[in-house]
């Protein structure tokens, strides 16, 4: 289960 | 006395997409960039771009994440839109 949210 | 102001995510309340904040969709699910804070922010499932998009026709986060995934993934959505809150993504109403 990889993130659902990434943020740059 | 110290006060520390925790901006905490309450799942039973009613939320919207902030209204500075656009979203493109995307192959992968869709981009949201903040043109405040210029952030940009990776949603990275179908399912999480439909909630946040259908978020504002809800009574509470809770209620719309149900509306999109099965009972076994709503914490995990739980944590999401906790996260897009964090990044002042979404907004309280």
């Amino acid at each position: 289960e990889e993130l659902l949210v990434e943020e740059v | 006395m110290v006060q520390s102001a925790v901006r905490v995510f309450d799942s039973s309340a009613p939320w919207k997409l902030s209204g500075q904040v656009s979203l493109r969709d995307e192959a992968f699910g869709a981009l949201a960039y903040h043109h405040g804070t210029r952030r940009l922010v990776f949603l990275k499932s179908r399912e999480l771009v439909a909630l946040v998009r259908n978020l504002e026709e809800f009574e509470s986060a809770d209620e719309a994440i149900d509306a999109v995934v099965v009972p076994a993934q709503h914490q995990r959505y739980v944590e999401a839109l906790s996260s897009l809150f964090s990044s002042e993504i979404l907004s309280g109403r």
